[in-house]
């Protein structure tokens, strides 16, 4: 689904690289957590494999259909935008030529948040935003699920269910998930596997093991 | 009053600029842009300069330059990316250093202070027509892009995601700032013509409604600041685009207090007894 060959990036275009011939190949159907610490190249990964990144030379390709997106939560932007959830959904689905505003309610429907269609968005708690995100990048049945830290300024409760609905998502529909993660708990608990930024580089393990290594130290 | 055909002109331009400013303010208050507005406002003053000085229609002229300043904006976002202000700065000192160079020059074959501070009487029937055009491709081109605006200005990622092609949209966005700008400055001056574009959105938004209701209640605040404006510096002869801004500022600060009051009435009504 996401294969990366000989993977350089810097933000200036030269050494130190952020990301050093790394070499990586996400497949169909995996729940992948990728991990590491801050500013290891988590992220700048993940918008390399969308394009909003070149890489500096290697390739990353990304072979899904269509892509669903969580962006990491921006309070500042969602606080002060006069839109609500609905309005946010179905202009969503417009961009994604889906004309049937019932496919937004739908959608919002699956991660239980129907109830919250006219509220502004600015006014959800975190968890509510990030569930009504999730219901937003599922528009357009995506065969990729693409999230940045989907669990940050969310309550306990909320990344519970988030978390069940996202494996219950890759289990039962198939939908292959990679999600940039700081909270390794989550990531060990719900993933298939891990992948492990460090020094540039990265390295894929299982869950069990990363726990045993990483998480007991 | 509406007896005098300079003040149909000056009424039918109004209510164009009055559904026109808001419609692209909004995207550019939502952006934290509306110093935008201000800048090209400026740099519809050059346009004008120029525009007087080749004896070309100084409406057109501010259109023409106020895109190329837009379209500029817009390609230095690339180069100047942690310092967007100073790209404001930079896109300013060229437009007024264009305007103030060409007026000291002598070259004008008019006088430019109408543009300065906004004139009733100067609308020409050129200038109608050329201000509706530009009106109506404005808001037809809005419509269309829509949805990949709000999500441009909400989620630019997400809108990538989209698939939406988000640079070329822009430079489209910056095109229709410069003819809300241009199709404004006759009637409300260089001045005070950013308040055009961010007061009645920022009267908006304290309704606290979705995107559609703001879109409307901006609209809406518009049509009444501008349309007040007009009638009331008429009657105390005074230039409409300052007194415009005025009555903008009033309205908005009469919704703040407005809003205060309801919140502090219910607020009271959930007290126990």
């Amino acid at each position: 689904m996401i294969q990366a060959q000989k993977l350089y990036f810097s933000y200036t275009g030269l050494s130190p690289y952020v990301l050093e011939n790394l070499d990586m190949h996400i497949k169909n159907g995996e729940y992948v957590s990728v991990v590491g610490d801050n500013g290891s190249g988590k992220s700048t990964l993940i918008r390399l494999a969308l394009k909003f990144l070149k890489p500096t030379s290697g390739e990353i390709v990304c072979h899904a259909n269509r892509v669903g997106y969580v962006p990491q939560k921006k309070d500042a932007i969602a606080a002060g935008f006069p839109i609500t959830v609905q309005e946010m959904l179905v202009s969503y689905g417009r961009l994604l030529k889906i004309k049937d505003k019932r496919v937004a309610m739908e959608s919002l429907a699956q991660v239980g948040m129907e109830s919250f269609s006219s509220s502004l968005v600015g006014n959800l708690s975190g968890g509510q935003y990030q569930k009504v995100i999730i219901a937003r990048a599922l528009m357009g049945e995506p065969d990729l699920l693409i999230l940045d830290e989907p669990s940050s300024g969310v309550d306990v409760e909320s990344q519970r269910e988030i978390y069940t609905f996202l494996k219950r998502l890759n289990a039962t529909h198939g939908i292959t998930v990679v999600s940039v993660e700081h909270n390794l708990d989550a990531a060990v608990k719900n993933s298939t596997s891990i992948y492990h930024i460090s020094g540039g580089r990265g390295h894929f393990c299982s869950p069990e093991r990363y726990a045993k290594e990483y998480l007991q130290t | 009053m509406l007896n005098y055909g300079f003040m149909q002109n000056a009424l039918f331009v109004s209510l164009c600029i009055s559904i026109l400013c808001p419609c692209i303010g909004i995207f550019l208050v939502l952006r934290r842009h509306s110093m935008i507005g201000d800048t090209l406002a400026h740099a519809s003053l050059a346009g004008v300069t120029i525009g007087l000085a080749c004896n070309v229609n100084p409406v057109l002229g501010a259109f023409v330059f106020t895109s190329a300043s837009g379209a500029l904006i817009e390609f230095l976002r690339n180069s100047f990316k942690k310092y967007a202000d100073l790209i404001l700065t930079i896109v300013l000192s060229l437009s007024v250093g264009v305007a103030i160079t060409i007026i000291s020059a002598g070259k004008l074959g008019a006088n430019a202070d109408s543009f300065l501070f906004g004139s009733i009487l100067t609308v020409t029937k050129f200038d109608m027509l050329l201000i509706l055009g530009l009106s109506i491709l404005s808001v037809l081109t809005l419509i269309f892009l829509y949805n990949q605006l709000i999500f441009i200005t909400y989620d630019e990622d997400t809108a990538k995601v989209a698939h939406v092609k988000v640079k070329l949209i822009n430079y489209v966005f910056s095109i229709l700032v410069a003819s809300a700008i241009s199709a404004s400055i006759r009637i409300v001056g260089v001045l005070v013509l950013s308040s055009m574009i961010a007061l009645p959105v920022a009267t908006a938004l304290q309704l606290e409604k979705g995107f559609k209701a703001t879109l409307l209640y901006s609209v809406l605040f518009s049509v009444t600041d501008i349309m007040l404006g007009l009638f009331l510096s008429y009657y105390l002869d005074v230039a409409p685009g300052g007194f415009t801004a005025l009555v903008s500022v009033f309205v908005l600060v009469l919704v703040l207090v407005g809003k205060k009051l309801v919140s502090l009435c219910s607020a009271r009504k959930k007290l126990p007894a």
